[in-house]
């Protein structure tokens, strides 16, 4: 026996089962206990109103409207053979920037064959640096530029500002950037009423250092997929014939009868959009070492909006480098197709009122379309330190919808006190209404 | 009122305090909360299929559960056995 030696390290396996990402997550404002059972300091946090998300099926934003900006009409043709917009109405022309007309983002999904990758979202190359050096056309200076963090740069000497613009091969340069609408004010006050929330039982040191002004802006890297799908499903459902009580009083138990059925569906299907985490980083949604989930949460974003690659853009901002390529994220890509297509046959078996027990699944994807995209992310972070490097806890903010979600770390004795006050509490009413009825 | 249903009552507060613990921790860590990419992904599916070669293949008689064995049909995200064509 080798019992003085420590253990080998369990397989990392990934988090599922109850109250992990690999859960159907709750509707947003849905509590599993009603909170006016709760004491009221409890309940008025719980019923606290959430910082408003703009629901990215508003019209503002799903309309993908692209005005003139002579006249303001909408009905904009795209003038073959050039990269110009032409506007019936007045015919004004312009270059048009949206790259979900530019590159046909969104078209033909359902003839989409094989996997179409866009220049930006091709394999990192393995010697690509990580650092780019310019030199500055004002001055003749070096001016470095670090892709792991940020893509723009300023000439010390002269106050040039440099932007990493051309695409090259270390994954630094997507197809396109969809730039920040909310402001870091309004971000800062949504943080603020987040957390506002949250107080109670929330850990002390937390909350003394709490200062969401240090916000920052980030652009984090997406893959923005669509894809071409057929699944079929199969298993077995049951339907209730009968349902009895038997026993007397005290002893009732109910009993069913049920037809068992064999169960087969087959849906096609298209997904517009689909963001997965470009950086293994930030795809790695273990609850127990990180809270990446809550950066998770926040998608999606109106990625339609999405303008053509500018540096520009990310002036002032920070940024994350891809560091995945499509074939990594194929596994993820077609675990999420499956659970969309699970999804869309629910309806299709709800006669099947005691429910159904899928045993196998396939998935057959005819074509996917990949586009690099860096999206923009307000991000608080409180860094608690613990066993191990301890624990991030993020609080982050959609850059484009307002969509809030966050970790707030937890006082552990307080919760627990809490929570065995309020089982006591039950506990002595049922043992007066056992003693009473006794 | 007979002793088995006194003790299952004085379940109650343990079974309390464990679901406000898990329901408070949730509210705070959100670790439960991930994108729903299954009803916030823009889907296109042509009708399912598939209903009309339902067959009924057995019954069962007096069972106490209710609800099917296994029952995963909103369990969107539990993977089962994947089948594949080579």
């Amino acid at each position: 026996m080798s019992d003085s030696k420590v253990p080998p390290p369990l397989p990392r396996q990934p988090v599922s089962g109850p109250g992990s990402p690999r859960e159907v997550p709750p509707l947003p404002g849905t509590l599993p206990v009603d909170p006016t059972t709760l004491p009221d300091p409890i309940r008025e946090e719980l019923e606290a109103p959430d910082p408003v998300a703009i629901d990215t099926s508003a019209p503002e934003l799903a309309d993908g409207q692209n005005r003139c900006p002579k006249c303001g009409s909408t009905d904009i043709r795209h003038k073959a053979g050039t990269d110009l917009l032409v506007c019936v109405f007045c015919r004004n022309e312009w270059e048009g920037l949206r790259v979900e007309e530019l590159f046909g983002l969104g078209e033909g999904i359902d003839r989409l064959r094989g996997t179409v990758v866009a220049s930006g979202a091709r394999d990192i190359a393995a010697d690509a640096a990580v650092l780019m050096s310019f030199k500055c056309t004002g001055c003749g200076a070096e001016v470095t530029v670090n892709t792991e963090s940020a893509m723009t740069a300023r000439c010390h000497w002269c106050r040039h500002v440099f932007g990493v613009n051309e695409q090259v091969p270390n994954g630094a340069v997507p197809d396109a950037v969809l730039p920040f609408r909310i402001k870091k004010d309004d971000a800062v006050a949504r943080i603020r009423q987040f957390v506002h929330k949250r107080r109670l039982f929330a850990l002390k040191e937390f909350k003394e250092q709490f200062t969401p002004e240090n916000v920052v802006g980030v652009y984090m890297p997406y893959m923005i997929v669509d894809g071409n799908a057929s699944a079929d499903v199969a298993g077995y459902g049951e339907i209730k014939t009968r349902e009895y009580t038997r026993g007397t009083d005290n002893n009732k138990k109910t009993y069913y009868d049920a037809d068992i059925y064999r169960v087969e569906r087959h849906v096609d299907f298209t997904v517009d959009d689909l963001p997965l985490e470009s950086s293994s980083e930030r795809g790695n949604l273990d609850t127990r070492v990180n809270t990446n989930n809550i950066i998770n949460t926040i998608l999606p974003f109106d990625t339609k909006n999405a303008v053509k690659w500018n540096a520009s853009y990310l002036v002032g901002f920070n940024s994350e480098k891809r560091n995945q390529d499509v074939a990594h994220l194929q596994p993820r890509l077609e675990d999420q197709l499956l659970s969309i297509a699970r999804a869309q046959v629910e309806a299709s078996v709800r006669r099947f009122d005691r429910g159904v027990r899928w045993e196998r699944e396939k998935l057959d994807v005819h074509g996917t379309r990949w586009v690099s995209m860096y999206l923009p992310v307000w991000l608080y972070s409180y860094h608690q330190p613990g066993a191990g490097d301890g624990m991030v806890h993020y609080i982050a903010v959609n850059g484009r919808t307002g969509e809030t979600m966050g970790s707030v770390p937890v006082q552990q004795w307080k919760l627990l006190l809490a929570a065995l006050t309020t089982g006591t509490f039950i506990e002595g009413v049922v043992i007066a209404m056992l003693a009473g009825s006794s | 009122m007979s002793d088995d249903g006194g003790l299952w009552l004085l379940l109650a507060g343990p079974a309390g305090a464990t679901a406000l613990y898990w329901a408070l921790y949730r509210y705070y860590r959100n670790t439960d909360k991930s994108h729903g990419f299954e009803r916030e992904t823009k889907v296109d599916a042509k009708p399912v299929t598939g209903a009309q070669s339902d067959v009924k293949v057995d019954d069962i008689k007096g069972t106490q559960r209710s609800r099917i064995e296994g029952d995963n049909v909103s369990a969107y995200r539990e993977r089962v056995q994947r089948i594949r064509d080579d």
